[in-house]
C-alpha cells in the first residue's frame, strides 16, 4: 500500500510521530533530572520540538478528527510547555535579589500601610498606658497571665527589678520564657498579616490590642519608677520585634485595603496586585522576628547595662531603617 | 494560555486529590520536625516543659520553607503533589514566579494551619474561641468550593491554579488501514451521499467504541458486546441506506471501514471550511 492511500490526517501523524515521541522522552527527562542537568543538544531539541508540537496541535485541531490524537497532542504540549517555561532562577540569586533590591523597594512603596501599622500600635500603647493609670485592674483585662510571667500590680518593685536585671541568667529558664514570648509574638505577626485579607479590621484590632498590652505593661513599671529600666529591657529586642509586628500589620492592611477599595480593577486583580508587596512585607517581618529572637535569646541576658541596652536596641533599629530607606535604589 | 498563542486546556485538580497531597506533605514535615525535636531533646538543651512549644516552633520553621523551596525547585510540585501527579501553574501562562509561590504558601498558613493549631491548642473550656477557629477554617475551605477553578484564597492572591499533570498516551491510529483498500475488500464501499449523515461527534463516539473493542477482551462480556455491535451496525445501515447485509463475522470490519470513510469525508469537508459537529448540522445551517 502506498502512502497516498492513507487519509490526510493519518499521513500528517505518521510524518511527525517520531518527533513527538522524542519530545515525550525529553520532557520526562527534564521533569526527572531538571533542566540544568540536560546537555546542550537535548535542551535545544526540547525547545524546538516543543514549538513543533505546538504548531502540530494547532494544525491537528483544524484537520484531524481523531480524538485520541488530539488528546495526546494536547497533553504532550501542555506537559512540554510546563517544563519549558519552568522557573529558572537559582535559590542563591533569589535571596540576594530579595535582600538587596526587592525588599527595601517594597517597604518604600507601601510606607503608608506600614505607617498605619505603627499608628495602630502607638495608639494601643497610649490607650493601655492611660487606662492603667486610671485603674490598675485593667492590667488583668489586657494581659494574659502566661505572658505576664507573674508580674502584675500586686508584685513588688523589687520583684519587677529582678526580672529586668537578671542576676543569674542561666537559672532563669532562658528557654522557657524566651520561647513562649517569641512564639507568641510570631503568632501575632502571622495572625495580623493573614487576617488582613478579611477587610483589615482583625489586623488593626489585633495590633491595637497588642499595643494595649504593651502600654499597660509599661505603665505598671513606670508607676514604680522603673520606666527607663524597662525601656532598656524592652528596646534591646523590642524595637525589632514590635516593628516586625507593625510591618506585618502593614502587609495585612494592604491586602485588606485591596479588597475594600479595589479601584478600577476587579477585587481578585487588586488582591493579586497588592499581594506582590504584601508578601515581601511578610518576609521582611519574618526576617526581623528571627533577628529579634536572636537578640532576645542572647543580648538581653548578656547585656545588663541600661544605656548599652538602649544603644544596642535602637542602633539595630537604625540599621533596619537605613536598609529600608537606602537599599535597592536604582543607580544613576 | 502559553506565549506560543495556541491555547491549551488543563484539567483543574479536584479537592480530594489536593487534600491527599496536603496530608502527605504534612506527614512528611511532621516527621522531620519530630526527628529534629528528638535530636534537641537528646542533647538536653531544654526542659521537658518547653518541648511542645519548641516542637511546634520547629514544625513551623521546617514547614514554611519546605513548601516554597520544593515548589520552586520542582516547578510547582511538593513531594505530596508529585505523588498525586498534580502541579501548580500560574494563571496567566507565564512561568511561576517566586513571589506567587511564597504568597500562596504564606496564605496557606493563615488559612489552614493557624486555625488548626488554634483548634488543637484550645481546650473545651472555651467553646466560643474553638467555634470561631472552626468557622474560620470552614470559611477558608468554602472558598475553593465556591469558585470555578477550585482556587484557595492563597491561589487567588497569588494568581495560581492547581492542575492535574496531563499524561500523554499515544493510541494507535484507527485509520492506518488505507480507506480505499478496506472499501475494496468490502465490495462496493460507501458513496458520498451515504457519508453525509453523521458529524464529528458521532465519528468520535464510534472511535471510542472501536477502541474499546481492542482493549477489553473478556470472556464474560462477549455476548453483550456482540449485541451492541450488531445494534450499531444495523442502526448505521438503516441511516445511510446501505443495501448489503453485513455478515456477523464482518461486522467489526464494516465498522472500521465506515469509520475510515466517514473520517476521510468529514476531514475533507473541514478543510473546505465546513465543520460538522454532529448529525444535526443541517438544522443549524437552516436556522443561523
Amino acid at each position: 500500500m502506498s502512502k497516498a492511500d492513507l487519509i490526510r490526517s493519518t499521513r500528517f501523524r505518521k510524518e511527525r510521530e517520531a518527533d513527538w515521541q522524542r519530545l515525550e522522552a525529553l520532557v520526562a527527562q527534564a521533569e526527572r533530572d531538571g533542566l540544568q542537568r540536560m546537555d546542550f543538544t537535548e535542551a535545544r531539541d526540547l525547545a524546538t520540538l516543543y514549538r513543533q508540537a505546538t504548531s502540530s496541535l494547532a494544525i491537528a485541531r483544524e484537520i484531524s478528527l481523531d480524538q485520541a490524537l488530539l488528546n495526546y497532542l494536547e497533553a504532550l504540549t501542555a506537559r512540554a510547555y510546563l517544563s519549558v517555561y519552568a522557573p529558572q532562577e537559582r535559590l542563591g540569586g533569589l535571596f540576594r535579589k530579595f535582600f538587596v533590591q526587592s525588599a527595601p523597594q517594597a517597604m518604600r512603596r507601601s510606607w503608608l500601610f506600614i505607617l498605619i501599622g505603627f499608628l495602630c500600635m502607638g495608639l494601643g500603647v497610649l490607650a493601655g498606658y492611660q487606662l492603667y493609670l486610671e485603674n490598675p485592674a485593667w492590667y488583668h483585662v489586657f494581659m494574659p497571665p502566661e505572658l505576664a510571667g507573674g508580674r502584675g500590680p500586686s508584685s513588688t518593685t523589687e520583684e519587677l527589678r529582678r526580672v529586668i536585671y537578671d542576676e543569674n541568667p542561666s537559672a532563669s529558664g532562658l528557654g522557657a520564657f524566651a520561647t513562649t514570648l517569641f512564639s507568641h509574638n510570631t503568632r501575632i505577626a502571622i495572625f495580623v498579616f493573614g487576617l488582613g485579607v478579611f477587610l483589615c479590621a482583625p489586623a488593626i484590632l489585633l495590633t491595637f490590642y497588642n499595643g494595649l498590652m504593651l502600654g499597660a505593661f509599661f505603665a505598671l513599671h513606670a508607676e514604680r519608677g522603673l520606666g527607663p529600666d524597662l525601656g532598656g529591657w524592652l528596646s534591646i529586642h523590642g524595637v525589632t520585634e514590635i516593628s516586625a509586628i507593625c510591618v506585618a500589620c502593614g502587609g495585612g492592611v494592604q491586602l485588606g485595603a485591596a479588597v475594600l477599595f479595589p479601584g478600577d480593577k476587579t477585587r481578585t486583580q487588586a488582591l493579586y496586585h497588592a499581594g506582590r508587596d504584601a508578601a515581601k512585607l511578610a518576609l521582611v517581618a519574618a526576617v526581623m522576628l528571627i533577628a529579634a529572637a536572636l537578640l532576645e535569646g542572647f543580648g538581653r541576658q548578656l547585656v545588663q547595662d541600661v544605656s548599652m541596652r538602649y544603644a544596642l536596641g535602637w542602633g539595630i533599629g537604625l540599621c533596619w531603617f537605613v536598609w529600608f530607606g537606602l537599599g535597592g535604589k536604582a543607580r544613576q | 494560555m502559553p506565549p506560543e498563542g495556541v491555547p491549551l486546556k488543563l484539567e483543574v485538580a479536584g479537592l480530594g486529590v489536593r487534600l491527599a497531597a496536603q496530608i502527605t506533605d504534612v506527614i512528611l514535615t511532621l516527621i522531620a520536625a519530630v526527628c529534629l525535636l528528638i535530636l534537641v531533646a537528646s542533647l538536653g538543651f531544654s526542659s521537658p516543659g518547653t518541648l511542645i512549644a519548641i516542637g511546634s516552633l520547629m514544625f513551623f520553621v521546617i514547614r514554611v520553607p519546605y513548601y516554597v523551596m520544593s515548589e520552586l525547585a520542582w516547578n510547582g510540585q511538593t513531594l505530596g503533589k508529585r505523588l498525586m501527579k498534580i502541579k501548580v501553574v500560574s494563571h496567566d501562562g507565564t512561568s511561576l514566579s517566586t513571589h506567587s509561590l511564597v504568597l500562596r504558601n504564606l496564605m496557606k498558613e493563615a488559612e489552614i494551619f493557624l486555625p488548626a493549631t488554634l483548634l488543637l491548642s484550645l481546650d473545651a473550656a472555651s467553646p466560643l474561641a474553638s467555634g470561631l477557629a472552626l468557622g474560620w477554617m470552614a470559611a477558608g475551605l468554602m472558598v475553593p468550593l465556591c469558585n470555578r477553578y477550585r482556587q484557595r484564597l492563597g491561589d487567588l492572591v497569588a494568581g495560581t491554579h492547581v492542575i492535574h499533570q496531563p499524561v500523554p498516551v499515544l493510541l494507535k491510529d484507527l485509520a492506518e488501514q488505507p480507506a480505499v483498500q478496506t472499501a475494496r475488500q468490502e465490495g462496493g464501499g460507501f458513496l458520498t451521499h451515504q457519508l453525509e449523515h453523521y458529524g464529528a461527534f458521532e465519528l468520535q463516539t464510534l472511535e471510542t467504541l472501536l477502541r474499546a473493542q481492542e482493549t477489553t477482551v473478556r470472556a464474560g462480556s462477549n455476548r453483550k458486546r456482540d449485541a451492541t455491535i450488531e445494534a450499531v451496525v444495523e442502526k448505521i445501515r438503516q441511516k445511510i441506506g446501505y443495501a448489503n447485509k453485513v455478515p456477523a463475522a464482518q461486522r467489526l470490519e464494516f465498522l472500521r471501514a465506515f469509520y475510515n470513510a466517514q473520517r476521510a469525508h468529514l476531514e475533507q469537508r473541514q478543510l473546505f471550511g465546513e465543520r460538522r459537529n454532529d448529525k444535526h448540522y443541517a438544522a443549524e445551517d437552516m436556522s443561523p
